[in-house]
């Protein structure tokens, strides 16, 4: 078997860091467990990058990591409550007039509330596939799910939305 | 081909936002999206709803994280 030319790490890290830390923010709503999986993940990916044999993108192989590391920690909190202030750290401070940073950041908090209500399972797929903009196929490879379960889930996480967030349609 | 009911054009969404119908179906999509006001209500719903959370859901990694994970990166 061939082995895929391998990218250099720190050209993965600077072109996926901010969707892997979307990923990670949304998925755990913490921006300090956030930033701990964001290391993690391009460690892992640093250590095990041989092992990449260039079946299916290297994003989803990335996102992979990353959705397990937030699984992870998801489990390992699991009865603890989760702190409504961390997520608030989330939004950063929005450009324009003051009205308008107003109306941005109370948008950006009912974004929040919204995609937090959801299942972890179909916000992952929600935020890889319509926030991030990865392929049906490569959300299937980093959630390790079939392209249907991928596409049911999406279906039910965008209906969601929908009802949550009526009063901005 | 015959045109779509709601329920056959709900089952279609997915494709139809990944633009991966072939273009007979989607013609069919259109044709039914034209002429029926509550599927063109939650199509134009769920697309609003991705348009807004990728103009205002997208996080950025907050610059000393970045520095700091880079610099452990390039060492390694």
């Amino acid at each position: 078997m061939t082995t895929a030319p391998q990218p250099s790490i720190v050209a993965l890290f600077e072109r996926l860091a901010d969707g892997v830390y979307t990923l990670a923010a949304r998925m755990t709503r913490d921006r300090h467990a956030a930033e701990d999986i964001v290391q993690e993940t391009f460690l892992r990916a640093l250590t095990r990058l041989h092992t990449w044999r260039g079946e299916g993108s290297i994003d989803a192989w990335v996102y992979r990591i990353a959705y397990h590391q937030s699984i992870a920690v998801l489990r390992r909190r699991r009865d603890e409550p989760t702190d409504p202030a961390t997520i608030r750290d989330l939004v950063t401070d929005p450009e324009g007039s003051a009205e308008r940073r107003v109306l941005t950041m109370e948008l950006a908090a009912r974004l929040d509330a919204a995609i937090g209500a959801l299942a972890p399972t179909l916000r992952a797929a929600f935020v890889l596939r319509d926030v991030e903009g990865l392929s049906t196929r490569d959300v299937a490879s980093a959630l390790e799910l079939s392209e249907s379960a991928v596409k049911m889930r999406l279906k039910r996480a965008r209906l969601a939305l929908r009802r949550e967030l009526e009063d901005y349609l | 081909m015959t045109e779509l009911t709601c329920d056959e054009l709900d089952a279609l969404l997915p494709e139809l936002f990944d633009g991966r119908l072939s273009p007979e179906v989607e013609s069919a999509s259109l044709r039914h999206l034209a002429t029926c006001d509550q599927c063109r209500i939650v199509v134009g719903d769920l697309e609003r709803v991705g348009e807004m959370y990728r103009e205002h859901g997208r996080l950025t990694l907050p610059d000393d994280a970045r520095a700091r994970i880079r610099a452990i990166l390039e060492q390694g």
